[in-house]
């Protein structure tokens, strides 16, 4: 019975309540004051209360997602590791398993809804079984005569994804990509778009980001409103080898969590949709475990991601139990991935990056010390809350304001405007893209990556 | 009472030990018959109960932060910050290459026909903060103002020798090499930068942990610093490649081996690549060591999709034996000497256009 599922929920309220029952039931049989009697009571306590602690803690893991499935939770997934070594990686870096998932702007839900209304709200794993994919409807980009749904030109789609790493042989299943409406329109048929990489927080399920930081459905609104220009969406999971806590890292002689996200993700995501390339092309978002990872990721790989948020993050790993050894033993390779020790010692990367939290959070300090370090070419910026936790209320306040500057660094999809509407639109149809660009390449260049 | 203060999980603390002690004392008052009595029970326990799940709630928040007041915990907290730009003073940019020399090239016997031209560089690596001495050749018809035309792809040849006083000599002699082989037409054009394999201690093109990051500067400095200064292909295109000398053909293997993403193709001399040359810098981690070791990297890690040529056969002959598609290792056979340029620009030429042409 999966950990999430909701009859395992289910099961463990029914067991907290029968241990109450169990423990008023037998009540009047060690109602004695001796020694033994007081020692069962003392027992039975225990056991009500315990049941009701698994009871609490189920339930607050079914809702908040921190754990997916009892391998993630207890480890020993198979599906999660980089056992394809000597051998070629899997030849399509991107397989979809689910699609049609949503969501419809303006719905006021952040779950998403399906097309046609018959699949909302079911959770994901629903989807992978009961719905198969149109896949040249999404990748090859659209074709307008059939198969597409009108509800992808007016909505967008979100597709679950695995994500199989060419490079580093790890795969990472049950991601989301959210691909905007626009992706479907005609006049954005030939348009790159650019990616914002989501990273969630450590333990965590990548289905959090749709569902409680809604952000297909925030962006959705946003580029609705006119606030934000379309951009694609990879949502995943910033743990790649749950239980194990990798913290975004190259483990020295172990998995290469680091390079996965910052090599290979760009890679399966090119070969796979039509977005950008690169630089400022792509930008890198998280919250907590995966704010860290943002910050790290385009500090080190700063012509791949031009811009970061980092929500509630924090600067520097604390190894622990949790993590087991990230750093093959070398404080030196320690140092390397501790973001305060690269600003003071190793040259300022050309980035921006955009740190929030709160007054109320323990990460506030540490916050502010890395806004502190951060000197040209590097850009720091910050957003404070008055008020506000480590949890998804805060984060999806911060996210509307964080998606408006993570656009203005963007380079945006160019939609083929024919030569008279350009002035209806009321604003340049064909902004350079070098305007906003880091190096000399051409990005608007056909296919950029070579398929082999 | 704050949802974070030490008041709160006191009380609860407190409230649930006297509760525990109060309903095991008080336990045969409420074993009587009756539907009163069931309830008190019930009543007593649940009450209990709650109360050590508040106490655990209130001590798991305080200590991972996550709902920061009563109004966080119940949704109440509303609008957004400002977002603050940080103020910085101008930077002053360092050019990413830095001509300070330059010749023509041309190609020996009659004539001497102008085929290209040799750069003496100085190329900065911004994000490693690594600035190596270097050549560059740009092919005859070479101009840096015809966007329009195809971008080049590169070769970047690791060699001891581009750091020591023969220097110019062996640059002269190696783009000599590359305009011969273009002029007469078996090698398409190409940029070839020539750079010292030795960046302080490190001479295998590795990041010394917390020390110089010469990997860093290798697969992503000098591919962002070709490509913006010259008409050079972007590093993503795969229209890379790296040709070592001795002590350059652990760099090109290694850097291969770890950025197939930029580079498509590599030839070295024939070796075991079991250690970077030079002492080898691993910050005391068995770990990193192992890793240093090509071999180990080639039967631990995925088959990256890249071509190796090796100048000659060798005794051992691991990678031959190792690599598997997507990976194909190859070798020019035993005549070839230590240092066969001219055949090694042609087979990277080959990789190179070939990787081209199957992007179409």
């Amino acid at each position: 019975m999966g950990l999430t599922n909701r009859s395992f929920v289910e099961l463990t309220i029914v067991a907290a309540v029968c241990g109450l029952a169990c423990t008023v039931w037998l009540w009047p049989r060690v109602a004695s004051q001796r020694v033994a009697s007081i020692a069962v009571r003392l027992g039975l306590i225990a056991a009500s209360q315990a049941l009701a602690v698994i009871a609490l803690l189920a339930a607050v893991n079914g809702y908040f997602m921190f754990y997916g499935s009892w391998s993630a939770l207890l480890g020993g997934g198979t599906a999660q590791s980089a056992a394809t070594a000597g051998t070629a990686a899997s030849p399509r870096p991107i397989t979809i398993t689910a699609t049609d998932l949503g969501p419809v702007p303006g719905s006021g839900s952040v779950l998403p809804e399906s097309a046609n209304g018959k699949l909302a709200a079911k959770p994901p794993h629903y989807y992978a079984k009961h719905h198969t994919v149109a896949k040249h409807a999404v990748v090859g980009g659209p074709s307008l005569k059939g198969g597409l749904s009108r509800a992808a030109r007016s909505a967008g789609e979100l597709l679950q994804v695995t994500i199989s790493g060419e490079h580093t042989g790890i795969t990472s299943g049950r991601n989301f990509v959210y691909l905007p409406p626009q992706y479907f329109q005609p006049a954005y048929a030939r348009a790159r778009f650019p990616v914002v990489l989501a990273l969630t927080g450590y333990p965590n399920e990548a289905w959090s980001l749709v569902k409680f930081l809604a952000l297909p459905a925030t962006a959705a609104g946003l580029v609705a409103d006119g606030k934000i220009r379309p951009a694609v969406y990879v949502m995943m999971n910033s743990s790649v080898a749950l239980p194990r806590d990798t913290e975004c890292t190259d483990i020295p002689a172990g998995l290469q969590v680091e390079s996965f996200f910052a090599q290979d993700v760009p890679l399966a995501l090119e070969r796979t949709f039509r977005v950008q390339p690169s630089g400022s092309g792509w930008a890198v978002l998280g919250y907590s475990a995966g704010g860290y990872c943002a910050a790290k990721l385009a500090m080190m790989y700063p012509y791949q991601f031009s811009a970061a948020v980092s929500m509630s993050g924090y600067y520097n790993t604390i190894t622990g139990s949790g993590t087991g050894s990230l750093y093959g033993g070398s404080s030196g390779y320690r140092n390397e991935n501790n973001l305060y020790w690269r600003l003071r010692r190793l040259p300022a990367p050309p980035v921006s990056i955009l740190a929030t939290s709160t007054r109320g959070e323990g990460a506030y300090p540490g916050t502010l010390a890395f806004l502190r370090l951060i000197h040209p070419p590097m850009r720091g910026y910050s957003m404070v809350l008055a008020q506000g936790g480590h949890n998804y209320g805060t984060w999806h306040r911060e996210l509307p304001p964080g998606l408006e500057w993570l656009s203005r660094r963007l380079a945006p999809a160019r939609p083929h405007v024919a030569p008279g509407r350009a002035a209806a639109l009321g604003r340049p149809a064909d902004r350079s893209l070098a305007a906003g660009g880091m190096g000399g390449y051409q990005m608007a260049a056909p296919v950029a990556r070579s398929k082999r | 009472m704050g949802l974070t203060s030490r008041g709160l999980v006191a009380v609860l603390a407190v409230g649930a030990a006297g509760l525990l002690a109060g309903v095991l004392w008080l336990w045969p008052k409420l074993a009587g018959r009756g539907i009163r009595m069931i309830l008190a029970r019930i009543a007593a326990l649940a009450v209990l109960e709650l109360t050590v799940l508040g106490l655990i709630f209130a001590v798991v928040n305080r200590s991972a932060d996550f709902y920061s007041s009563w109004s966080d915990l119940f949704g109440a907290d509303t609008g957004s910050g400002a977002i603050i730009a940080g103020q910085y003073s101008a930077s002053q940019a360092i050019a990413p290459v830095a001509v300070t020399g330059s010749s023509a090239v041309r190609l020996p016997g009659r004539g001497k026909a102008r085929a290209g031209t040799l750069q003496t560089v100085r190329i900065h690596g911004q994000l490693s903060g690594l600035t190596m001495p270097g050549y560059i050749y740009l092919p005859a018809g070479y101009s840096a103002a015809r966007r329009a035309a195809r971008p080049l792809p590169v070769v970047a040849v690791i060699s001891d020798q581009a750091g020591r006083r023969a220097a110019p000599d062996s640059a002269r002699r190696l783009s000599a090499t590359a305009a011969v082989q273009m002029a007469a037409g078996r090698l398409g054009p190409m940029i070839v930068v020539m750079l010292p394999s030795r960046s302080g201690q490190d001479q295998g093109c590795l990041n010394v942990p917390g020390g110089a990051q010469a990997a860093t500067f290798f697969a992503q400095d000098l591919p962002h610093a070709i490509g913006s200064v010259y008409r050079a292909a972007s590093p993503f295109t795969r229209r890379w490649a790296l040709l070592g000398d001795s002590s350059g053909g652990y760099c090109a293997l290694q850097l291969a081996l770890t950025s197939s993403g930029t580079f498509a193709a590599a030839a070295l001399p024939p070796g075991t690549y079991s250690a970077p040359p030079g002492s080898g810098e691993f910050g005391g981690s068995p770990q990193l060591r192992r890793q240093d070791n090509l071999a180990w990297l080639l039967r631990h890690r995925p088959m990256q999709p890249i071509s190796v040529l090796l100048f000659a056969r060798g005794r051992a002959q691991p990678l031959l034996s190792l690599a598997r598609p997507p990976m194909y290792a190859t070798s020019l056979g035993p005549a070839a000497g230590p240092w066969p340029l001219a055949a090694a620009l042609d087979w990277i030429g080959t990789r190179l256009s070939r990787s081209g042409l199957a992007k179409g």
